[in-house]
């Protein structure tokens, strides 16, 4: 029994689950299913950053954003193709990320909290004001990209190399956190001089925290851009950064698996209170309290108190590591 | 284990639901028709989705009661967008493959609608706009999507003709740079460009600002005879407070977001500032007029508390238009007719819109009539013309 | 044209300074940012709204009743989004605080959100402009910035004079030492709660004139009551006025001299060139360690 709900069981069922999805689903929920891939990738990307590192940064929604115009404005200004402008976009969101390292050097807490939040704002504004390139407020329209040679209509195709993405970033960040890198950000979180005395360049550490979580958030913003054919200020607005921390604190701070498991509940939960219609808004405000109140360690903690196999690297570390090795996450 | 059992249940719900689907028009049975709404319901612009929507209900309403149309219920299902595109996008996918409505009426924010109407166009499925102005939903013209909203350039280019016939030279803006303000920004340039006037000043406000002096200080310097306000009654009410401070007084012309001068005097609170005060309403009436008697009823017995206003009359008028087409679409109702009919709309009369409802299968913005109203200091809101545009 | 942006940016600055006061209230005591303290600005305004022009008691009475029922809403946010999760981390405690305020605001709109788009707070005194040369003062603008001051100064005094005020300022600077000496901790906590709701709801009955109410008035005024209070060092209640003022008068100048766009994200950029200089604020103590 344990064996067959072990967690890499579960994250290849749940793969294999979601490469399925669009041959029996309507496209509302095709469309659902790839934003919740994204989300996936969003909140491992920001639980490094937060959960593991230990920076309490705002600019998640940002990087997201910086990710999709990047992506959005090289196609639409150059003519770049989709497959090279995406990884540009991306790699301009991780860039912007290391820089934040800098100041995220001196400040902690509360003050690293309003410094990035500032960030997000100053990036919402360059958004809406640069209009020469970013076409301000009423945002642009992105060409679908093609899949050419393979069989696939532009959503389909998206909908895999989500989920191909998807699968690779968290393996990738699960190799990561089981390492020296993973155990750094962990000595960082829990005491900054202590780590230091243990001989942890603080500013290295803080950089890779930095520049991996804006890598995570803007491969999904080069994906959500063409998710939406359509690239606009409000899908990166504070909403959008309450919606990422959500993700990872009802999941599980410091932990890859509650990163998954937290966004895929938001994001049905988000879908379901549709049915709340004008009260949706209290009913989601309510939920996250209940979720905070009550499972102040995250669903995932909640999850391991009763089902064995569920021990993660840095989190609870016992003498198997072989039982906790990477998700084979290969659709 | 788990999975293969819910792969049985999700192949069973998928054959389930597949027959019922294919049987006849998508939301239509022999009593009912189903119409699918979106638009922000929660977040800062709920008025333009929420309140729109009970509108929309009340009118469905008052045709239900009469046994609807041709024998047919009509109803209602909301979706919330939160004035996000991709929150937009899952709503519209939402309503047309999910809740398999009929059509839609819709629509309450620039970006998401223009961010949904890809997916509507593509589906083929008729939406008629109740709110969002961008020129973008409408303009080329999909085949399936008409407005009955005043879309953005039609009023940006009456608040440039308005100003110009009141004799004024030196005109000068104060915008918004949202993506509403924006949608209406930019083809007020154009009307400029096209009557060869420069602005004097263009000055910005943020939808929250609790002070203006810095925009009316350097809007005096440029001494404008007219300033056309692209924003919404809350800087629009601190702009014109902050300019009577200053002795600022100029032709001030608002739009569609400012539509009830009643309400904007009560918001603005200082006597005498909004004298020179004039603006654009989507519909003729102030909501306290007695002619919007029986809507102002409707909309407090169903909404108890809710107080009749513009966006609920955005709302009413938008779907007299839509249930006009459906009537003229006959018994015998599909998409492609009502389509049709939409498209046939001549001189359709609301309770609420200045103006008379007309489409064409080339123009599908229907509504091209913006009411100017004026309220003297003390005295009631006046309609002070309605001025066609083309 | 100086003296007129200094002086408007005083009067926006005393509203952001009054937000930040309420912030910097709670954080002293608990240690934590109340996201939702701008929600409680709201609420505290549409419950006096309610009091003042829909039962029609008098100005004073609403403003006492709003006070309280802030003070309540305050404790009520101690015991339902703090006190559970004393021993959580920062991220959880924020996002719980984030939660009551979309509670609020959904609350707000489903009581008041169909009655009209933006509530006209009558002004305490005539709305009658008064002129000064060339100027004309709006009264209820003096009647805002006298009593931003009163508040103000009601709680200097407050936490030097009073016997929980100084249990707070205790309980702030180290809460192991409080609770050997025999302070109740938890009460402390919650009248910190209480009272940074109290002076939310205060504000927003002097500032709703001004400001117009509506539902989601709240979270902007909170991003800059924030941005103020940990200019002025989060810990300290004259660095919250200062910070308030500062951030509203840099408003007001960037708005008038560089062009009024640079308005809204001028207080962010100094922000950020401020933090990067001085990881505290301007009064921050210069050792913070809470990780």
């Amino acid at each position: 029994m344990s064996r067959l709900l072990g967690r890499r069981t579960l994250l290849a069922l749940g793969v294999a689950a979601l490469a399925a999805v669009p041959t029996f689903a309507n496209p509302y929920v095709v469309f659902v299913g790839n934003q919740l891939m994204l989300y996936v990738i969003l909140a491992v990307g920001l639980n490094i950053l937060v959960g593991y590192a230990g920076q309490l940064a705002f600019a998640n929604a940002a990087m997201f954003g910086i990710g999709a115009y990047g992506t959005g404005l090289l196609q639409v200004h150059f003519g770049v193709p989709y497959y090279a402008a995406a990884p540009a976009g991306a790699l301009l969101a991780m860039l912007i990320g290391l820089a934040m390292a800098w100041p995220a050097l001196r400040l902690s807490g509360l003050y690293l909290a309003l410094a990035t939040l500032a960030f997000a704002q100053f990036t919402l504004w360059v958004f809406l004001h640069w209009e020469s390139v970013t076409f301000g407020a009423g945002g642009f329209k992105v060409p679908p990209p093609s899949f050419a040679p393979l069989p696939l209509p532009s959503n389909l195709g998206i909908y895999y190399l989500s989920l191909l993405a998807m699968a690779a970033l968290v393996a990738i960040a699960w190799n990561v956190v089981r390492s020296r890198i993973g155990r750094a950000f962990v000595a960082i979180r829990d005491g900054e001089v202590a780590a230091q005395a243990l001989g942890i360049d603080l500013f290295r550490y803080k950089a890779i925290a930095f520049g991996m979580s804006g890598l995570y958030a803007g491969i999904a913003g080069a994906l959500h851009s063409a998710l939406l054919n359509y690239v606009s200020p409000e899908g990166f607005d504070l909403f959008q950064m309450v919606l990422h921390k959500a993700m990872i604190v009802v999941g599980g701070l410091g932990s890859l698996a509650g990163s998954v498991v937290g966004a895929t509940t938001l994001t049905l939960i988000l879908e379901a209170l549709r049915e709340f219609k004008s009260t949706q808004e209290i009913a989601f405000g309510a939920l996250l309290l209940v979720f905070v109140i009550f499972m102040p360690d995250g669903i995932v903690a909640a999850l391991k108190q009763r089902l064995q196999g569920w021990e993660e690297p840095l989190r609870r570390v016992r003498g198997r590591p072989g039982a906790a090795a990477g998700a084979e996450a290969r659709p | 284990m788990a999975g293969i059992r819910m792969w049985t249940l999700g192949l069973c719900a998928a054959l389930a639901a597949g027959p019922a689907a294919l049987a006849q028009t998508p939301g239509v049975t022999a009593d009912s028709i189903k119409i699918g709404s979106f638009g922000p319901i929660t977040g800062a612009n709920y008025l333009y989705g929420k309140l729109a929507m009970n509108g929309v209900e009340v009118a469905f309403d008052e045709v239900n009661k009469q046994g609807g149309i041709h024998g047919r219920k009509l109803t209602l299902v909301r979706e919330d967008d939160r004035c996000d595109p991709a929150t937009a996008i899952a709503a519209v996918k939402k309503l047309i493959f999910q809740e398999q409505v009929f059509a839609i009426s819709g629509g309450g924010c620039s970006n998401s609608a223009v961010a949904a109407r890809d997916e509507v166009e593509r589906a083929a499925v008729p939406w008629v706009v109740f709110a969002a102005v961008h020129d973008g939903i409408t303009t080329p013209p999909a085949p399936t999507i008409f407005s009955t909203a005043l879309t953005s350039s039609i009023e940006s280019a009456a608040q440039v003709e308005f100003a110009v016939s009141q004799g004024a030279k030196r005109i000068a803006i104060l915008s918004m740079r949202d993506s509403w303000g924006r949608a209406r920004y930019a083809p007020l340039m154009e009307a400029f460009k096209k009557k060869g006037i420069t602005p004097v000043a263009d000055e910005e406000i943020s939808p929250d600002a609790n002070d203006a002096t810095p925009q009316v200080l350097r809007l005096r310097q440029a001494n404008p005879d007219a300033v056309i306000l692209v924003v919404y009654p809350k800087p629009a009410a601190i702009f014109l407070r902050d300019a009577t401070k200053f002795a600022f007084k100029p032709l001030t012309i608002g739009q569609s977001a400012i539509a009830d001068p009643a309400a904007f005097e009560e918001q603005v609170a200082l006597p005498g500032a909004t004298s020179n005060f004039v603006t654009i309403s989507q519909v003729r009436f102030s909501p306290s007029d007695p002619e919007m008697e029986k809507w102002r009823t409707a909309i407090e017995a169903k909404f108890p508390g809710d107080r009749l206003s513009v966006f609920n009359m955005f709302g009413i008028g938008s779907a007299q238009a839509l249930m006009a087409a459906l009537r003229a679409a006959g018994p015998d109702l599909t998409r492609e007719k009502f389509v049709a009919a939409m498209a046939g709309l001549k001189d359709v009369k609301t309770d609420t819109y200045g103006g008379l409802i007309t489409c064409s299968t080339t123009d599908h913005r229907c509504n091209k009539a913006p009411a100017w109203l004026k309220k003297e200091p003390g005295g009631p809101v006046k309609l002070v013309a309605v001025t066609p545009v083309e | 044209m100086l003296g007129y942006l200094v002086l408007s940016g005083i009067t926006t600055g005393a509203l952001y300074a009054l937000v930040a006061l309420g912030v910097v209230i709670v954080f002293k005591a608990t240690g934590t940012v109340n996201f939702a303290h701008g929600d409680l600005f709201m609420i505290g305004g549409f419950l006096a709204f309610t009091f003042h022009v829909l039962m029609g008691l008098p100005y004073l009475v609403a403003l006492a009743l709003a006070v309280a029922a802030g003070f309540g809403i305050g404790i009520l946010t101690d015991r339902i989004a703090f006190r559970p999760l004393m021993r959580a981390n920062l991220v959880s405690l924020v996002l719980a605080t984030v939660g009551f305020s979309f509670i609020l605001k959904g609350i707000a709109r489903s009581v008041w959100g169909g009655k009209a788009d933006l509530f006209a707070f009558p002004p305490l005194i005539s709305p009658d402009p008064i002129f000064l040369g060339p100027l004309i003062i709006i009264p209820q603008q003096l009647v805002a910035i006298g009593g931003a001051a009163l508040v103000m100064g009601a709680f200097a005094a407050f936490f030097r004079l009073t016997r929980i005020g100084k249990m707070m300022q205790a309980t702030a600077d180290n809460p192991k030492a409080a609770t050997l000496v025999g302070i109740r901790t938890d009460r402390v906590y919650m009248y910190a709660f209480g009272v940074g709701a109290a002076v939310a709801a205060s504000a927003a009955v002097l500032m709703a004139p001004l400001t117009l109410l509506y539902p989601d008035i709240g979270f902007v005024l909170f991003i800059k009551g924030f941005a103020a209070a940990v200019l002025g060092g989060l810990s300290s209640l004259p660095g919250a006025v200062v910070g308030g003022l500062v951030v509203g008068v840099v408003e007001a100048l960037a708005g008038g001299y560089i062009n009024s766009s640079f308005l809204e994200v001028s207080a962010f950029v100094v922000i950020m060139v401020v933090l990067v200089l001085r990881p505290t604020g301007l009064f921050g103590a210069t050792a913070v360690r809470r990780v």
